[in-house]
């Protein structure tokens, strides 16, 4: 078979459309005559530069064989948790938090690549514990372990979207390591039923009882389901007492804002107001390239990064964010395809964890521009401005594109 | 190698995991159908409102101008901070406070006056702040949401006279006002009195609106739509006064220090040419922002500088009234030409009705020259004997007194010419007597004119028998070019005939060629007819009292002037209708000596109160 016929085209077809609409996107959130002279205006060139740059990256992994990234794995773990570290002292703090590098006149967001280091990791060291059915408690802890020390970090940096993503990730990356699904449930139930409780707490025990019949089915324990649901009603009650009694007005505030945008919304609210009205208003057709006011007029907040797909909605109406959310969805869907349908376990829980990463960021991204969760800046994958998040994210996809690219003799051992 | 159930476990999760990103995906484009497709109605017109702004621009107001096209009120740049309540975000309150200098509570106050008047509507914060104030303000724009600033225009008036009375002053309008006429915002003006207040909805014009594209900082951007929904403002229209700018000035020097009102007017249109009260304010200080300690000062003044004498005031005419008594006498046949009384230094009929001097035989012309009461005791005496007081009162208000004149500044008084109702009022019926109406006779009693009322009787003199309409506009023209004319009705008074007309009329010649108008009103070149008069002022001195008009055969101006507490009309009165005289007829003064006299003299002693009650004793010169 010729050579080219291994390359996942699709996958780079897709991948390539996407960060073409996203420039678009840039384009118009940066080029309008309100942003002549201010210091975004750079981006849609620099964006331009890292898809460049992500092209060259995507070849070279190519030709990389997937064992390397076994065999560096614990090496880049431990560089990067290195240069975390280093972010803490030495990093530069763009609008509070503090987790900018800078290297060579580049200002480097260490945590991105973190995560891309912290992955490999992991999905080394579950593939190497797998025949070691004995010690999977064992292993469950320092699997949690690698991925708790990044979310101290990166914490301590004060970028909570990104911590988030790696506390999101613990259940999914735990599922492949032996460990019951109804723990796993487990871990993910704070969330879920906090998440509802700042909404109402009717919602919240609503979703406790839930979680407890489920564990139930799981684990036909009752001591432990009793267990489980003493332990979502003490997070409800904790969640309306923190939210009420612990919280500081402002970052109450904050969090009210989300339930009801428009209780306050030239306070709170502001942003996720002028997020919706941008969606909103776009209709099925948008306002049309750089006609977006929203946009042009800078009512919405930052455009080209974290509020990009406001843009994209704004400007180019359903059409073009149905086409977005269709696209990233044959993504992630083909490239767990791929990892089903793959036969060696590293490059299985590899791809799963790089999907987690997208689909994490998606949903808290797009969440939040559309009002169904709290503001939390968080990039959308391959769409919004930033060069260490674009590039993270083309080196995980060229990483699951090379485990399909070599996929052949790359399962023969293992 | 691998254990068969952990390839079948990993499998499953990542079916798992497919079936969840499904799902997501499922949620997020409902969402996104939601806002694009179901809430678009929702959301399309609040992006509008974002980024639109409603602006108002004011309109210049109305300029106006002297009977000689000379500009004697315009509009002068101001600049004003605005705001929008819902825009506002008290959290800047400091920093604005620190702009501006205000106390933050007063921005509190100033915000909760503008919330009640409208949230979405701009309106004026602070008005005539200085122009380092207005800049910082402009530079600090994008930190205030809801600041806006606009230049508008407030009243300058750049002629010599002050004219505080005839122009009137501006106010803010109250929250009333706003909601019975939408024309007006908060914190637009509106004359409350003289002109400003009379002609209000002319020189008002109409209030422009635009669009302006606005930024998220509420910086304008451009004009909406290219400006094609935008509607300039209308100008106001600008108003013509018959007013002589140089006349009303030099009245306004001569009355200075006095307690009075004078009145000069075209005895042929009812043209108001000058119009001075005393004291007055100036009007300069009530044109912007009004200074709090000024306002109470003039408000508080006990010699009232606010009340227009020359249209309020009501004062007992004195020896002024006698032409016109020559008139009615002899059209109630109670008097002829040929008629002459004999004046032995008063008339006694019950009592003493005291006269100047011993007058001997006078005969009508005499008894004006001489101001003779005997003369006038005798025909008022007939007059109630005959029960003619109805129709005495019938024909002295013809002569515009004892009823609004209708001049188109506000406030104006009737005055009182009494009747018998009036004293069956004022003392009971049958309780009065023929003793209450004598005194009528010589301009003394129960009666009062103003300045404007005994103006318009001298013009009625002096034009031959026709009533005026007197009016400070002339005509109004507006932004159009379009203009209207305004008060120039004259009406016959059928019962003033020419020949007794002119034997009042010398007589009133010769009281000022020979008689108490002598020293200071006979003017060399223009002959002058007049009239002197002193109201016996029972609370201190006497009121003077002088009318004239000239020149005597074609009259071009008349006059009247009131000195309240200024002792003989023909002392205090006279010299200033003089010298007002020389200037309408001159252009110059030519005896400036009595200008000297004129300013000299010393100012009313105490508070003249508005209006004096009527006295029954008479002293008339």
């Amino acid at each position: 078979m010729n050579w080219y016929r291994q390359i996942d085209w699709i996958t780079f077809l897709t991948w390539l459309f996407i960060s073409a609409l996203g420039l678009v996107a840039i384009y118009s959130a940066t080029q309008g005559p309100l942003h002549q002279g201010t210091h975004i205006q750079g981006n849609f060139t620099k964006q331009l530069l890292y898809i460049c740059i992500g092209i060259v990256v995507l070849i070279i992994l190519h030709f990389t064989a997937p064992r390397t990234f076994q065999q560096i794995s614990y090496l880049g773990y431990g560089f990067a948790l290195l240069l975390s570290f280093a972010t803490i002292f030495l990093g530069v703090e763009v609008s509070g938090e503090r987790n900018w590098l800078p290297v060579f006149g580049f200002r480097l967001q260490t945590s991105e690549f973190l995560k891309v280091a912290t992955i490999l990791a992991v999905a080394n060291y579950l593939t190497s514990r797998r025949e070691n059915q004995a010690g999977t408690f064992r292993t469950a802890i320092t699997a949690t372990l690698m991925l708790f020390i990044p979310v101290i970090l990166i914490l301590i940096q004060s970028d909570t979207g990104t911590a988030l993503v790696f506390m999101a990730l613990i259940p999914i990356m735990l599922l492949w390591s032996g460990v019951p699904y109804g723990l796993c449930l487990l871990m993910v139930s704070p969330v879920i039923i906090g998440y509802l409780t700042v909404i109402d707490y009717v919602w919240g025990l609503l979703a406790a009882v839930l979680i407890t019949a489920t564990f139930f089915f799981l684990e036909k324990r009752p001591l432990l389901t009793f267990g489980t649901f003493l332990a979502s009603i003490i997070i409800v009650i904790g969640v309306q007492v923190g939210l009420h009694d612990v919280l500081q007005p402002h970052q109450r505030s904050r969090i009210e804002a989300f339930a009801n945008p428009a209780l306050d919304p030239r306070g709170a609210g502001w942003n996720v107001m002028q997020a919706k009205t941008a969606i909103g208003s776009g209709g099925i057709y948008g306002k049309g390239f750089m006609q977006g006011t929203q946009t042009q007029l800078r009512f919405l907040p930052e455009q080209s990064t974290d509020f990009i797909f406001c843009v994209i909605g704004e400007e180019g109406g359903l059409i073009s964010t149905s086409l977005v959310l269709i696209l990233l969805a044959l993504l992630l869907m083909r490239l767990l395809g791929q990892a089903a349908a793959h036969k060696h376990p590293f490059a299985q829980l590899f791809i799963v964890g790089a999907c987690s990463i997208y689909l994490i960021h998606v949903v808290i991204n797009l969440g939040s521009a559309m009002g169904l969760m709290p503001v939390i800046g968080l990039p959308l994958p391959f769409l919004s401005y930033g060069g260490s998040s674009f590039l993270a994210n083309t080196i995980m996809l060229g990483i699951c594109m090379n485990f399909y690219y070599h996929q052949r003799d790359f399962s023969i051992y293992s | 190698m691998r254990n068969k159930s952990s390839k079948i476990r990993s499998t499953i999760s990542i079916r798992v995991l497919q079936v969840v990103v499904a799902i997501t995906f499922i949620i997020l484009l409902g969402r996104v159908i939601q806002l694009q497709l179901i809430e678009y109605d929702t959301y399309s017109p609040i992006s509008q409102r974002n980024s639109i702004r409603q602006e108002f621009i004011s309109p210049a107001r109305g300029l106006v101008y002297d009977r000689h096209g000379q500009l004697i009120v315009d509009n002068q740049p101001t600049f004003t901070i605005t705001i929008t309540p819902i825009n506002f975000n008290r959290e800047i309150i400091p920093l604005l406070s620190d702009i501006t200098g205000d106390t933050p509570e007063e921005i509190e106050e100033r915000l909760l006056t503008a919330r009640r008047y409208s949230w979405h509507r701009s309106s004026r914060l602070f008005t005539e702040v200085t122009f380092e104030v207005f800049s910082k303000i402009q530079e600090n724009l994008w930190r205030m949401p809801g600041i806006g600033h606009q230049i508008e225009g407030i009243r300058n008036y750049p002629a010599t006279v002050n004219g505080s009375h005839i122009f009137g002053y501006l106010r803010e309008v109250n929250l009333n006002e706003i909601e019975r006429n939408p024309a007006y915002r908060l914190g637009d003006k509106a004359g409350r009195s003289g002109i400003e207040q009379t002609y209000e909805d002319f020189l008002r014009g109409e209030l422009g609106t635009q669009y302006v594209t606005v930024n998220a900082f509420g910086q304008e951007i451009n004009q909406f739509d290219a400006g094609r929904h935008n509607e300039p403002p209308l100008k106001g229209s600008d108003i013509h006064t018959a007013l002589d700018i140089e006349l009303q000035s030099l009245a306004e020097n001569l009355m200075k220090g006095k307690v009075g009102g004078l009145v000069a007017m075209d005895p042929n249109t009812g043209g108001i040419l000058a119009m001075v009260s005393s004291p007055d304010f100036d009007i300069n200080m009530l044109a912007g922002r009004i200074d709090a300690e000024y306002w109470r000062q003039v408000n508080s003044d006990s010699l009232t500088p606010l009340f227009n004498r020359a249209i309020t005031s009501i004062q007992p005419p004195g020896s002024t009234f006698k032409p016109m008594m020559g008139l009615i006498g002899m059209e109630m046949n109670i008097i002829t030409p040929q008629t002459t009384v004999f004046c032995s230094g008063g008339y006694y009929r019950g009592r003493l009705y005291r006269c100047t001097a011993e007058h001997g035989n006078q005969n009508l012309e005499q008894s004006i020259k001489n101001s003779c009461n005997t003369y006038y005791f005798w025909m008022m005496n007939h007059i109630a004997q005959r029960g003619g007081i109805n129709v005495w009162k019938d024909m002295v208000d013809d002569f515009g007194l004892g009823d609004r004149t209708g001049i188109d500044i506000p406030n104006e008084t009737r005055g009182i010419i009494p009747d018998s109702s009036y004293f069956n009022r004022a003392f009971g019926v049958n309780r009065w007597g023929i003793g209450d109406l004598i005194n009528l006779g010589v301009g003394q009693g129960a009666m009062g004119a103003s300045p404007l009322q005994m103006a318009v009787a001298t013009s009625v003199i002096a034009n031959g028998g026709y009533r005026v309409q007197p009016h400070i506009v002339s005509s109004i023209s507006h932004a159009d070019g379009s203009s209207e004319f305004h008060g120039t009705t004259k009406e016959r008074i059928e019962w003033i005939k020419p020949g007794p007309l002119s034997l009042v009329q010398r007589g009133m010649r010769a009281a000022v060629t020979d008689g108490s108008g002598r020293f200071y009103a006979n003017l060399r070149d223009v002959e002058v007819a007049g009239k002197t008069g002193t109201a016996q002022n029972p609370h201190g001195e006497n009121h003077g009292w002088f009318i004239a008009y000239a020149p005597y055969d074609d009259p071009k101006i008349a006059i009247a002037v009131l000195i309240e507490q200024g002792g003989y009309g023909s002392t205090s009165a006279a010299p200033i209708a003089g010298l007002l005289m020389e200037q309408f007829f001159y252009g110059e003064i030519r005896r400036p000596w009595i200008i000297d006299q004129v300013i000299r003299k010393p100012p009313a002693p105490s508070a003249a109160p508005a209006t004096t009650t009527p006295t029954i004793q008479a002293t008339t010169d």
